[in-house]
């Protein structure tokens, strides 16, 4: 699963810097421990100079033995093993109730020719409790810390990326169809921006021209088809006036009159195509888009009486849009007369515009394929050869240059193409 | 009645010269704009039929020098040019019609037949068939003087049929012009047949019988 950029470090941060943290806590601890070690060792050497100096004035005056500070014996009751080393012990204050560590050493000492064991004793205790307060404040300010880096590095790669995210937002923005130039900072102050920007604008521009030409290509190609086509027909017009047509050429030339008619139409679609593709509809007024759809309704029963199927109208009057009346037209047209041409016999067609919807329901054969490349190009819900598989993507074309939303579904033998418009 | 064809493309002049020369048309042609000019200039005609890519100058050009030098010719646009900007412009230029390419040649008749009613026989406005007559002021259809009610489509189906009277005239053809809703996408051309079948029993009625002809399934002709 991918995460954002700030999550992703944020992530690695947590994950990382604790353990590191963690590490340098144990080696503060070691560390720590080893220095109170040796502290203790200074002290209990520092004391056992200081008491044997002591006693070396005054032999007689001073104590043998004080709970906690020394003991000093005469002769030698330990063993050498315990000598010269220091050692813990543990020793009992019965008023307190306590056992409290202590670090001991014993060395052995000559005086007037008799020797004596001493053993100092330094409290381990203040020493724990100083490890221990020092490691908490370690813990806090490694928290602190942790806190600090993570924050400042969100602000900060939040400050780096903006660029990055200024781009990805104008990238996200554009649009081929409308074939505009991305505008993109030549100077974000970062480098790798600079160039980043740079390579996206020229590759938009390259993509724009490419796209450029490839409508050129196509317009031309449809104009200049008109010319042949027009040749065609207008020969077709003279062969069907020859005196000495039979039952059988009749035929044939039904048959080029057909193909013929369906290559012309493709072709105007297509200019219309590449014309909605170029903008050359710019023009909008206010359409009263119920108007429309009332007269190409009125329009086909007046034309088509008898052969339609039922149409079930529910058109709220008074619907305006702000759009090119030709385009609306095309639109309304091609999807009414698709409801009709894709209806099968004994079917219905079920219209409905209210102020932000135009939904057309019709039965129909399921279709064959994705539903989703209905509205593409050449693509045909089913083997029709009568249609030129374009006008529907006429309407998806149109809806995208006035930003309508549209939707296609097929249930239970319903074809269901809705329409939101947005410019209200 | 004389009739200049201005078009470079010679496959087609020879079409549309071939279909008016059976209309009993005297027909010029030229596939050039300096050869346009010249025939512009030399002889007057009725009607000119002019495309708009012509080598050596546009028709548009052709067009603004024959109303500069005040030629009062009634001149039909053909062009594979569609768009509402070419339109404007050719009619503005004192086009009196503009076709779209392909066109049917029975659609050209009968623009190039209503142009030269328009601008010539302001008087006589009646068609006539056998017995058939049809006023296109009053827009009445008479048969023997007896009137037959005609519905728009019919009218308009009949009136094109008789411009292009004693000719095939393909179904294709009579959908288009009939048609005069939005013209993108026709669903069918099966209502041709519907107003047809009417038409005929109207005429059959008042005893115009078999005036209408179905030709192979081809198309439609209208003789007396």
């Amino acid at each position: 699963m991918s995460k954002s950029l700030q999550q992703k470090n944020t992530r690695y941060l947590l994950i990382w810097l604790p353990l590191v943290l963690l590490i340098g806590t144990i080696l503060f601890i070691v560390l720590m421990s080893m220095h109170a070690r040796h502290m203790q060792e200074q002290q209990l050497e520092l004391k056992q100079e200081n008491i044997w100096n002591a006693f070396m004035a005054k032999p007689e005056t001073i104590a043998w033995h004080i709970t906690g500070e020394y003991d000093l014996v005469k002769g030698t009751p330990f063993s050498n093993n315990w000598l010269n080393k220091p050692r813990d012990t543990t020793i009992y204050y019965a008023d307190k109730m306590e056992r409290v560590a202590f670090g001991l050493l014993t060395e052995r000492h000559l005086f007037n020719g008799q020797s004596y064991q001493l053993t100092t004793y330094i409290s381990s205790k203040e020493i724990r409790h100083m490890i221990i307060k020092a490691i908490i404040a370690e813990v806090f300010i490694f928290v602190l810390i942790l806190g600090a880096i993570v924050i400042i590095n969100r602000k900060s790669s939040g400050l780096l990326w903006r660029p990055f995210y200024d781009t990805m937002k104008k990238v996200k923005a554009y649009d081929i169809i409308q074939n505009q130039a991305l505008q993109l900072k030549e100077q974000t102050g970062i480098f790798e921006f600079n160039q980043l920007n740079q390579e996206i604008t020229s590759l938009i521009q390259n993509v724009n021209q490419a796209y450029r030409n490839q409508r050129q290509f196509v317009e031309n190609a449809s104009h200049e088809l008109q010319t042949p086509l027009a040749i065609i027909r207008s020969k077709l017009d003279l062969l069907i006036n020859s005196p000495d047509l039979t039952a059988e050429t009749a035929d044939l030339l039904a048959d080029i009159t057909d193909a013929t008619e369906r290559l012309s139409q493709m072709n105007r679609n297509l200019l219309l195509l590449t014309k909605i593709d170029n903008n050359q509809f710019p023009e909008r007024t206010r359409i009263n888009v119920s108007d429309v759809m009332e007269k190409l309704l009125a329009y086909y029963q007046e034309y088509y009486d008898g052969d339609l199927p039922v149409i079930n109208k529910s058109v709220q009057p008074g619907i305006y849009l702000m759009a090119n009346a030709s385009l609306i037209e095309i639109l309304i047209n091609n999807l009414v007369t698709n409801s009709i041409v894709h209806n099968i016999p004994n079917g219905h067609v079920d219209i409905r515009l209210t102020h932000n919807e135009l939904i057309i329901e019709n039965t129909g054969h399921s279709i064959t394929g994705d539903p989703e490349q209905l509205f593409e190009r050449f693509k045909k819900g089913r083997e029709q050869s009568q249609t030129t598989g374009l006008g529907l993507s006429l309407v998806k074309q149109i809806c995208h240059s006035y930003q309508f939303d549209l939707q296609y579904s097929y249930a239970e033998a319903i074809h269901r193409v809705r329409v939101v418009f947005a410019n209200l | 009645m004389k009739l200049l064809v201005i078009e470079d493309e010679r496959s087609l002049l020879e079409s549309i010269i071939q279909y008016f020369r059976q209309e009993k048309f005297l027909c010029e042609t030229a596939s050039s704009y300096h050869e346009g000019i010249r025939k512009v200039e030399d002889f007057l005609y009725d009607c000119i039929i002019l495309d708009l890519n012509l080598p050596g100058g546009s028709g548009l050009q052709l067009l603004k020098y024959l109303r500069q030098n005040k030629k009062s010719e009634g001149v039909i646009i053909i062009s594979a040019r569609d768009s509402l900007d070419d339109r404007i412009a050719g009619l503005d230029l004192g086009a009196d019609d503009y076709l779209t390419k392909p066109f049917h040649l029975s659609e050209l008749n009968a623009r190039v037949k209503a142009l030269i009613r328009r601008k010539y026989s302001e008087g006589t406005s009646l068609l006539e068939l056998g017995a058939l007559k049809v006023d296109l002021l009053s827009r009445n259809v008479l048969v023997e003087n007896q009137q037959i009610a005609l519905s728009k489509i019919e009218y308009d189906l009949l009136l094109f049929l008789m411009t292009n009277k004693n000719r095939v005239v393909s179904r294709l053809a009579i959908a288009e012009h009939i048609h005069d809703g939005p013209s993108e996408q026709l669903p069918s051309t099966d209502f041709v047949y519907s107003h047809i079948k009417n038409l005929k029993r109207k005429l059959k009625e008042k005893g115009c019988n078999e005036m209408i002809q179905s030709v192979y399934g081809l198309g439609y002709k209208l003789s007396s």
